[in-house]
């Protein structure tokens, strides 16, 4: 029996300490996949949540032969998802406060403008055209570009074909490649 | 015209090393013919030098996980307290356990109790009046007019303490007030909990959703550090986020 499968069994038995432990080993994860998804702590942080709450809620049905991670990046991904239509539906933050709130949570992240390098103001657009890829090749560049996951796992912990998740990656990559083009062009000009 | 190695994806999968050795090696002498694929390729390399300066976030700001965990222990807590056996994972104080036994069997009693309750038209009237509320809750589904009532009591209680949120100067106001919103805030807390889980049992979906912003705003209030000037803005986006303010007047008329 994996470390997990015992976290899980225990969890699912009643043992906080044992929910605790396993939220401590996959939060990073979850919490990182989030951020690249969401672009800023506070939403990132509400899936987390989201994510934590619906394993908590599944425990009793999580399959012992699955692949926990797997079943943990489907979650993820669906509260994602879940995340990004219920933003649409109308508690989308004004540009200014995001900017704002994004400033606010994370100033040792944040490079001052002194310090940013053209990588760095490259690496700063691209990160704004992650978040607007469609919601699928996010997912998938993600999983694929930071997580360092193949592509049949990301097939499998999605649910989707392999050639599904080599479609969406090419497409997102596609679009970073022109975004990056465009960059260069803007701030290779400033430079 | 693009190369037809890289509409088929092969690049990618070239780049990230995921092609058999055999596929790997032919797109190796593929490469080094094709200028189209080698600018696709050194493009590639860019998009990973440049987001690899990007911070890589996979904690909350300061990598402090201690509200994120207060807050999952506190969403999961109704789930808990159905399972006897299992206890907060932050460490209450016994004194909160204690407390969760106490709402749990008042809920179960109260169905007896309600009747003279709503008789009584009782409310609770001050802040810290938290065990009025315990008494005071009905859990039959047969009293969602006399609920509302209460619940609106409630909100306008707690309209005091968001409004005041809201509407203070983060520039101004002494430490003193700010802990007074947090004092307030915490004794609202439980009050608030308790009937979020009411109107859940009722399927009073949407009053539920607003008791759980409320929770959540009166949650964040009470754990955040007076003197850190960054707290009292974050919850006021919170509020203005979650249309809190509106939704608290709109879904207490709906009812």
């Amino acid at each position: 029996m994996s470390a997990d499968t015992d976290l899980i069994s225990r969890a699912a038995g009643g043992d906080a300490s044992a929910f605790q432990a396993l939220v401590e080993r996959h939060r990073t994860m979850v919490y990182r996949v989030a951020y690249q998804f969401a672009g800023n702590h506070h939403d990132a942080e509400d899936i987390a949540q989201e994510v934590f709450i619906k394993v908590y809620r599944s425990l009793d049905r999580f399959r012992q032969d699955a692949q926990l991670t797997s079943w943990i990046y489907r979650i993820v991904m669906n509260a994602c998802i879940d995340h990004q239509r219920r933003h649409r539906l109308g508690t989308n933050v004004a540009a200014g406060d995001e900017a704002e709130y994004r400033m606010l949570n994370a100033p040792e992240e944040t490079p001052g403008p002194e310090a940013r390098t053209y990588a760095g103001e490259l690496g700063e657009v691209l990160q704004l055209e992650i978040g607007r890829l469609p919601k699928g090749q996010r997912i998938v560049f993600v999983m694929r570009h930071y997580q360092g996951m193949k592509l049949g796992e990301i097939a499998a912990a999605l649910g989707l074909a392999e050639g599904t998740v080599k479609r969406q990656l090419h497409a997102a990559v596609h679009r970073l490649r022109e975004a990056l083009a465009e960059a260069r062009v803007t701030v290779g000009g400033r430079a | 015209m693009t190369c037809q190695r890289q509409r088929s994806g092969d690049l990618e999968l070239y780049f990230y090393d995921e092609l058999s050795p055999a596929t790997r090696a032919e797109l190796d002498d593929h490469v080094v013919a094709c200028a189209d694929c080698r600018t696709a390729l050194s493009e590639l390399h860019a998009i990973r030098t440049a987001l690899a300066s990007r911070p890589d976030v996979s904690a909350p700001p300061a990598g402090d996980w201690s509200q994120f965990m207060s807050r999952l222990d506190s969403a999961i807590a109704p789930q808990r307290s159905e399972s006897p056996r299992v206890v907060s994972f932050v460490a209450p104080p016994r004194r909160r356990y204690a407390e969760y036994l106490a709402m749990a069997a008042l809920l179960a009693l109260v169905t007896f109790s309600v009747a003279v309750a709503f008789r009584a038209r009782h409310v609770p009237s001050a802040p810290g009046a938290a065990s009025a509320v315990h008494h005071s809750v009905p859990a039959t589904t047969k009293d969602n007019a006399a609920f509302a009532a209460m619940t609106e009591k409630h909100f306008e209680r707690s309209k005091l303490v968001v409004l005041g949120l809201a509407t203070k100067d983060p520039e101004g106001g002494s430490p003193v007030d700010w802990a007074y919103e947090r004092e307030l805030a915490t004794s609202l807390l439980d009050d608030t909990r308790l009937y979020r889980l009411a109107a859940e049992d009722r399927g009073l979906d949407s009053l539920a959703g607003v008791m759980k912003d409320l929770e959540l705003v009166l949650l964040q209030t009470s754990l955040t550090d007076d003197k850190d000037p960054a707290t009292l803005p974050q919850i006021q986006r919170l509020i203005k986020r979650r249309d809190l303010i509106e939704k608290m007047d709109v879904v207490t008329t709906g009812l």
